[in-house]
């Protein structure tokens, strides 16, 4: 299987089909005398900084510790998640608004566009 | 929705969104400067951007992705980080140069500088983009943006020499301020293949669902609505050429340019100057701001949709509250927005390899396009195009230097 070919890059979805951001990197286990198995797929900016260059990764990293509002900067979900994989997205088995995927868009909905008026019709939870 | 009135406002669209400060100013230039003599570059900039635009919806309509999220995945983001960062720079300086145009406009009516303007311009575009739907967006400013017809209506009045113009069509060398001539071509080229306007198109028509059903609403679309657009700045080459350049004036402010549909319509030719840039200038910087937005959602995936509501998208609707916020700011330090424009198209023209050759090897990816991939003739006019990009690549470097003086 083309795993880098099939799984880097693409859109994950979750359980309700909410896009929640693209596999990052992917988390392999290397065994002795075993094939290496995939462990995880990642998300986020620090995993993006990664694979560009260890020196962005650094930056990354340190303004994540700065300024981040993520619980994690890497966000890491565990293969036995994976529901499907297609030509168009991987399919997981979360829910995206529980995950550190979508902590910053929390953080902005609610301390920055939610703020803004209209930013939704609907009542304020 | 019916196909019939899908491509009948898909055409109005295409004229509506291509006609914009770009293309406004530098036919004016072109005009004024060299008459007729660079309608080629136009008619050449024209062919290139019905390719590209006629590509970009068969790729939305074939794998239901826009190209951003197409070449990600494809190639992987170590490939696709640099022409993404470089697309990121070139919407904000476009987004920079519209709100200085629908300012700028306000400014030939009222007096008031466009300085000031920009602020309540800023604030309506993020309005409009913050409230609206993407159809109301995208029919609302097409429909409105027909008023720059009237550059059409004035050129006919004026009856031109159709030999004057037909050679003009004919590439030719220039008689005197060569670096300005080559500028000014590189410029109109800049502006007709804005990496924005094949960008939004792709993330427009998987907004709206497009599927193989609409590949021939994409070919007539991209060719009808990209030549009508073309005839309009045309008509501002025409204009130009015919009121401006016997007088030897140039166009180094758009106060100059205004008066050019004075003779042709004498109450009148003001306002609707100032009202089609300004109108143009509107809908296009809504099409830069979302386009922005598409591509930075789609490149990190999250969630995006201009008929989502902000709070459902809000890091798509923080993106381009930032970019307009910052463009305002940019504007009010006084740029000038007719040097901003000719520089930032001819950026546009440098960097069209860069942009588009990805997204070029997509097209011919059969696993991604199967039976749509490009065709012999598509190919060899998409080699062309890049070959054509890259010899602007290296050629504009220097003109950009040397015809600032």
């Amino acid at each position: 299987m083309h795993l880098f070919r099939e799984l880097l890059d693409k859109q994950i979805e979750d359980r309700d089909d909410e896009r929640m951001g693209r596999v990052d990197a992917i988390g392999v286990e290397l065994r002795p005398g075993a094939p290496p198995r995939v462990v995880d797929i990642e998300l986020g900016g620090v995993s993006i900084a990664a694979r560009l260059h260890p020196r962005l990764e650094a930056l990354a990293m340190r303004l994540h510790k700065k300024l981040g509002v993520r619980r994690s900067a890497r966000y890491h979900i565990p293969w036995e998640k994976i529901l499907d994989v297609n030509d168009d997205r991987v399919k997981v088995d979360v829910c995206a608004d529980d995950t550190p995927a979508m902590d910053w868009e929390k953080w902005l909905r609610r301390h920055v566009i939610g703020k803004i008026p209209g930013a939704s019709t609907e009542e304020e939870e | 929705m019916k196909k019939g009135l899908q491509l009948f406002l898909g055409i109005l669209t295409a004229i509506g969104g291509f006609f914009d400060i770009g293309n406004l100013v530098t036919a004016a230039q072109a005009g004024a400067t060299f008459r007729f003599q660079l309608l080629w570059a136009l008619a050449l900039g024209t062919i290139i951007v019905i390719f590209l635009v006629e590509m970009s919806g068969r790729f939305a309509a074939v794998t239901k992705k826009s190209i951003p999220t197409g070449v990600r995945e494809h190639f992987g983001v170590r490939v696709w980080i640099a022409p993404f960062a470089i697309l990121v720079l070139l919407h904000f300086l476009t987004l920079a140069a519209e709100l200085g145009g629908i300012a700028f406009a306000l400014q030939l009516v009222t007096g008031i500088s466009f300085q000031i303007w920009v602020l309540p311009v800023g604030v309506l575009v993020w309005l409009f983009l913050w409230r609206a739907t993407f159809d109301a967006i995208e029919y609302s400013t097409a429909t409105l943006g027909l008023i720059a017809l009237c550059f059409v209506v004035a050129a006919f009045m004026y009856h031109p020499p159709r030999s004057d113009v037909l050679s003009g069509l004919l590439p030719s060398l220039p008689k005197q301020d060569g670096a300005k001539y080559w500028l000014y071509a590189v410029s109109i080229i800049g502006a007709l293949i804005a990496p924005y306007m094949f960008y939004f198109y792709s993330s427009g028509a998987v907004e709206d669902e497009w599927d193989k059903s609409y590949l021939m609403v994409n070919r007539i679309v991209s060719i009808t609505g990209m030549s009508f657009g073309a005839v309009i700045t045309a008509a501002v080459i025409i204009m130009t050429g015919l009121v401006l350049h016997p007088l030897d004036i140039g166009v180094d402010s758009i106060n100059q340019a205004a008066f050019v549909l004075t003779g042709a319509f004498p109450f009148w030719g003001f306002l609707l100057f100032a009202a089609s840039m300004g109108i143009a200038c509107t809908g296009a910087a809504a099409e830069v701001g979302l386009s922005l937005a598409y591509s930075t959602a789609q490149t990190f995936g999250w969630n995006w949709g201009e008929s989502l509501e902000p709070k459902k998208d809000a890091r798509f609707a923080l993106t381009y509250t930032v970019a307009i916020v910052l463009a305002m700011l940019l504007m009010m330090l006084g740029i000038d927005p007719l040097k901003l424009t000719i520089y930032t198209m001819a950026l546009n023209a440098m960097v069209l390899p860069i942009v588009s050759i990805p997204f070029l090897m997509l097209m011919n990816d059969g696993r991604l396009m199967r039976e749509f991939t490009n065709g012999i003739f598509t190919n060899a006019a998409t080699a062309i195009i890049v070959l054509i990009s890259f010899v602007l690549f290296v050629v504009s470097i220097p003109l950009v230097i040397m015809g600032s003086g």
